[in-house]
């Protein structure tokens, strides 16, 4: 059966849904626990060392970078497909509408996964025009085992000690914990991998899922706001 | 001697009975497969007998289409039947045999169905089985991936196969994907959302139908070479029965009225264990399942009138009393003996619950030997319904029931083909009078519908087909356009009356008739009374009905007034011909004629056999035409259950 | 007791429909919700009113003729009941009910509570079925059948089409309907040899019929009548992806 005609079903929509979901949720995770060496107090060492390694990847770098811009384009196109479906499926409003309760799972982040998607839609080219791209606060350069690297860690705290770009990354972040909360077990459930006996334990886990990984990004810009003093250019290298 | 009409040739098959279905398959026309296609057949109904007749008649090859009334063929009241399907399978080796289905089902019928007919059904009752579950029915099964088996209503051995308490609902859901697949490979049409309102002669011979699309009142015709009717039964003419509300006997009455003959309309049945009427505004009644009364027992209070709660009631104050008339069965006996019983004691004040018309079923005896979870575990889905339903929890205080309308064995007449008087006009499940007698057992109304709508009508009418070839009749004929004027014409009076009480209130009314005369006991004046009683609701009906709205939309109604007067036609008819029919037997029960025990008293030198009514017209006095019953394998016996 | 029913009137499918309030007096506890309404439309036609059309058959709970949306519910309140198993003792005294049709794309109204519901129909005939002709079945017992299989495609067939799911489903899908014939028939060795072809053909039928994408809200299973698991919608999406990949 040809591959547009999956993608043209309700089923298989949902399927590249979960997919690219879970692929972007694995980018995540490894996004975060190279977030965490921001925490390691070596005045940025780690983190400026690991913003090394990534620009040493070349091409690989760019390849993932393509194959995440190409989920994220997926998971957009088919997510706004399924909302003007919604949309069309269910023309007719309700005067009231209210959940049963029950087994359904129903919930502020169940039924806003459209406006979390849009919120972080907004948010991510502002990120990576801000970090990814340096425009935010351009890094100074340092120097770290011999080689001149950027001073990444700098231009994070630099920025994270604006109370506008801290409110602005707290208040998306809270954003994507609603999306991960829905996102995580949905995306499971979308691909089929489900059964009743495992059905609670994996909607708790997606629970948790979104605390953790809404948490730790979310805690980062706090810590710095509060904890961490813009540092001084360059001293993020070699002690 | 009973001297048979001419009108009722029931064209049973020569030889031994074991032989007749076999050899008359032999025996009967064929219509060739090329030319299948270019037979059209009309089948009325999508329940387990027209869904399967449907579906059937699609894979061999005709041009089918099927009607109904619901918004959608899975609804039929075939749905709605809890217990299971009889079949002569003897998986569980307990000696059942086709025989034995065959001569336990004459004996409940207390001996008034044909035998051919009834042999025929044990015969074909296997093949539902076999069909069924090639359909995906998730039949109960045992550990080992065998079927399941339970005894049901009283049989001696375990032949019911089941769905758990949704038997009807499965088989049911069986048919209806089979005739899915006919309707997805074109060769059945499907009309839902439409009631038939009349059936078409031309030359005397049935050719199409005038029904009314419910959605938009439009008038429509349909022609074709054979109509089917598999339009249920007439239960709700007794307004509160265990059927649907849309239930009705329209599409019957009008065949009877265009010259198909009435077979044995006084043949009712109540059952036992249903739940009590609430009060007023009430519209229909639930049936709990008969296995309750298993371990439940029934009683009232000694003293009139007791309105002392049951718990306060002690031992020595009640009356067990169907463990006191019957000690062999006890709270086991039959369904017709039990409900008049209850019906009885109520009657004579002993009645409990707010309206008086309630029997106890207590489980404290049984919770007390068993244990609550054992009986938790038996019944628990219907302890939950009944606690559902009246709010009252059935673990800690007995169950209020009381009988209700629950099928009519009568019917339109059909010979052994399921053909009525017209010819090519057939009646099939329910709708027809053929199998049951004058008492139909438990699990024996899936066994019949399924055994006509799979296995008979698919064979028998090509037997007619090949007889009648394709002339091109169309909706063009003018006995269409007389039809559809008789009809509107109908339509227009009823919606003409505008008088001031809804068809409701004079369907309250006539049930109120049928339910105390022409109900669980019968007598001479109450029969005459009640034939009174109904002409004069009728003269009232089409002077003071308030029907409303207009026929050309949805209006729901138009649709019941319709019925209703048929209903009250049909009312006339069962009181009539429960008057003629001078004895007891089965759901018909004469006071006149009881054994000293309270039994029923057959008559069966001057009642065995089928009296069928012809129309007449217009306040003509109906004719009774009979057809001898002649029993060549069974020996009568009388029933008891002492 | 008495109560305000607040209830949807729509003439026909092009009328855009409204709220009308009517008092319904001389109501009993022990009524069912639609005997409750029976009441009022006797009390509209006497006052010669249109009553309020709305489809009902059993009564019983098993045909699935009936459905509403009972203040913003599909069948009322409770999980695992139908309309018309509801009771008036659910509801207080002088309360005020709001009472709409099934609302979905592919539940057109056609009057007042009534909707069209064929969509159902036209999936089932897109493969809810087995192909074997009448008289071509083998004994039943020659398939052996683990009664643990038996029960759960029976627990996927107790279905009764209600559209109750699509009712309450935020997306109006249809996946808990489609999801439980398909797992019934997946489940039983009787459904093997159609299995592919008919998980997609059922799945693109219902596509067609404009209902919405299941986005995993599970509402349908609160509100379906039968507690059917949205377990089937996973299995339903596993049948269809096995179909849709080895499919030519």
């Amino acid at each position: 059966m040809s591959s547009n005609r999956i993608w043209q079903s309700t089923v298989g929509k949902k399927v590249v849904m979960a997919i690219t979901g879970i692929g972007l949720m694995l980018f995540l995770v490894v996004h975060l626990a190279g977030n965490l060496l921001l925490f390691v107090p070596d005045g940025g060492v780690a983190f400026n060392k690991y913003g090394a390694a990534l620009k040493d990847m070349g091409a690989l770098l760019y390849v993932i970078r393509g194959g995440l811009l190409a989920f994220f384009l997926f998971h957009i196109v088919a997510a706004i497909q399924v909302y003007t479906s919604k949309k069309r499926a269910r023309a007719g409003r309700y005067a009231l509408e209210t959940s049963k309760g029950g087994p359904s799972k129903l919930s502020v982040s169940s039924k806003s996964m459209i406006v979390t998607g849009v919120v972080l839609l907004i948010f991510v080219p502002l990120h990576v025009w801000m970090f990814g791209m340096n425009k935010g606060a351009p890094p100074p350069m340092v120097m770290i085992d011999g080689s001149e690297v950027k001073d990444i860690y700098t231009m994070v705290a630099t920025s994270f000690n604006q109370l506008g770009i801290v409110v602005f990354y707290v208040g998306t972040m809270l954003f994507l914990g609603f999306h991960l909360r829905h996102g995580f077990w949905s995306a499971l459930q979308s691909l089929g991998a489900m059964n009743p006996k495992w059905t609670p334990a994996i909607y708790a886990a997606g629970f948790v899922f979104a605390l953790l990984l809404a948490g730790g990004f979310l805690l980062l810009p706090l810590y710095f706001f509060f904890f961490v003093d813009v540092p001084v250019a360059g001293t993020g290298g070699d002690m | 001697m009973i001297a048979k009409s001419p009108l009722l040739d029931a064209k049973i098959p020569d030889g031994p009975i074991q032989e007749k279905w076999a050899n008359h398959k032999a025996s009967i026309g064929l219509v060739n497969p090329a030319n299948k296609r270019k037979y059209t057949i009309i089948v009325v109904g999508t329940g387990l007998a027209g869904g399967a007749a449907a579906a059937t008649m699609g894979e061999l090859g005709y041009n089918v289409l099927n009607f109904c009334i619901q918004d959608s063929p899975r609804r039929a009241h075939s749905v709605a039947a809890q217990g299971g399907i009889n079949a002569a399978k003897n998986y569980q080796n307990d000696g059942d045999s086709v025989w034995r289905l065959f001569y336990d089902t004459v004996k409940g019928g207390d001996y008034r169905a044909r035998e051919a007919n009834v042999y025929r059904l044990a015969e074909l009752s296997a093949n539902i089985i076999d069909q069924s579950v090639a359909a995906g029915v998730p039949f109960a099964r045992e550990y080992g991936g065998t079927l399941a088996n339970r005894s049901f209503g009283g049989a001696q051995v375990s032949r019911t196969f089941y769905a758990r308490g949704q038997t009807g609902q499965q088989l049911l859901l069986g048919a209806y994907s089979a005739l899915m697949r006919q309707v997805d490979a074109g060769r059945v049409k499907l009309f839902a959302r439409r009631e038939m309102l009349d059936v078409v002669l031309v030359e005397g011979r049935a050719r199409g139908i005038v029904c009314r699309n419910l959605a938009t009142g439009e008038i429509e015709t349909y022609a074709a070479d054979a109509v089917c009717i598999a339009t249920g039964g007439y239960s709700t003419v007794y307004f509160l029965s265990t059927n649907a509300v849309n239930c009705n006997a329209t599409a019957a009455w009008r065949c009877y009225k265009k010259g198909a003959l009435f077979a044995n309309p006084c043949f009712t049945q109540i059952h036992p264990t249903c739940l009590p009427q609430a009060g007023e505004g009430q519209s229909k009644l639930t049936l709990m399942s008969e296995s309750l009364r298993n371990d439940g027992r029934v009683w009232v209070p000694k003293k009139k009138g007791d309105k002392r709660p049951p718990q306060e009631i002690p031992e020595d104050e009640r009356d067990y009393f169907l463990e006191r008339k019957y000690p062999a069965f006890g709270n086991l006996a039959p369904r017709d003996i039990s409900s008049r019983a209850a019906k009885e004691a109520c009657d004579a004040g002993y009645g409990v619950g707010p309206t008086g018309f309630s029997v106890y079923l207590d489980f404290a005896e049984a919770i007390g030997r068993l244990g609550e979870s054992v009986i938790r575990e038996r019944y628990g889905n219907l302890f939950a319904m009944y606690h559902e339903i009246t709010d009252e929890n059935p673990f800690k205080q007995p169950m209020r029931i009381y009988p209700a309308p629950h099928y009519t064995m009568g019917g339109i007449w059909v010979d052994y083909n399921l053909m009525t008087t017209i010819p090519g006009l057939y009646a099939l499940g329910e709708a027809n009078f053929s199998d049951h007698g004058a008492n139909r057992l438990g699990a024996s109304a899936l066994m019949q519908g399924l055994a006509d709508g799979y296995f008979v009508i698919p064979a028998t009418i090509s037997d007619f087909l090949a007889e009648h070839r394709p002339d091109g009749l169309t909706t063009n004929h003018d006995a269409f356009t007389e039809s559809v004027k008789a009809v509107q014409e109908q339509v227009k009076q009823l919606l003409g009356v505008n008088g001031s009480k809804t068809v409701r209130e004079f369907h309250v009314e006539l049930g109120r008739i049928m339910w105390e005369k022409v109900g669980m006991a019968r007598n001479e004046p109450g029969l005459k009374e009640a034939i009174s009683d109904i002409q004069a609701l009728r003269d009232e009906y089409w002077k003071n009905v308030r029907v409303g709205g207009v026929n050309e939309d949805m209006n729901k109604s138009l649709e019941f007034a319709g019925r209703m007067a048929d209903f009250l036609d049909l009312g006339e008819l069962m009181a009539q011909d429960a008057l003629e029919r001078a004895e007891s037997c089965g759901g018909h029960f004469r006071e006149e004629y009881q054994t000293e025990d309270g039994e029923a008293l057959r008559e069966d030198d001057k009642f065995c056999h089928v009296t069928a009514w012809e129309y007449k017209g217009e306040g003509q006095a109906p004719e009774a035409h009979l057809e001898p019953l002649e029993f060549e394998n069974v020996k009568l016996t009388q029933r008891s259950y002492k | 007791m008495k109560v305000q029913v607040k209830v949807w009137r729509q003439k026909n499918a092009d009328d855009p429909g409204r709220f009308e309030t009517y008092p319904v007096e001389g109501i009993i506890p022990e009524m069912s919700f639609l005997e409750m309404l029976d009441l009022m439309n006797e009390q509209l036609l006497k006052r010669g009113e249109s009553p309020v059309e709305f489809d009902s058959d059993c009564r019983e709970g098993i045909c699935g003729t009936c459905g509403l949306v009972i203040n913003g519910m599909a069948h009322g309140p409770k999980c695992a009941c139908t309309t018309c198993e509801l009771r008036m003792r659910d509801y207080q005294d002088g309360e005020t009910i709001t009472v709409e049709p099934f609302r979905a794309q592919g539940f057109p109204v056609i009057k007042d509570l009534v909707v069209d519901r064929s969509a159902f129909d036209r999936i089932i005939s897109a493969g809810g079925y087995t192909s074997v002709n009448t008289g071509s079945a083998p004994d039943a017992n020659v398939l052996l059948i683990p009664k643990d299989t038996a029960e759960k495609a029976m627990d996927a067939a107790v279905c009764i089409g209600c559209g109750a799911c699509v009712a309450a489903c935020p997306n109006a899908s249809a996946s808990l309907f489609v999801g439980a014939k398909i797992s019934q028939f997946s489940l039983l060795p009787q459904g093997e040899a159609e299995r592919k072809r008919r998980a997609v053909r059922m799945v693109e039928q219902m596509d067609r019929e404009g209902f919405g994408n299941c986005s995993n809200h599970a509402e349908c299973e609160a509100a379906c009548p039968k507690s059917i698991s949205i377990e089937n919608i996973a299995r339903m999406r596993r049948e269809y992806m096995k179909g849709a990949l080895t499919e030519a």
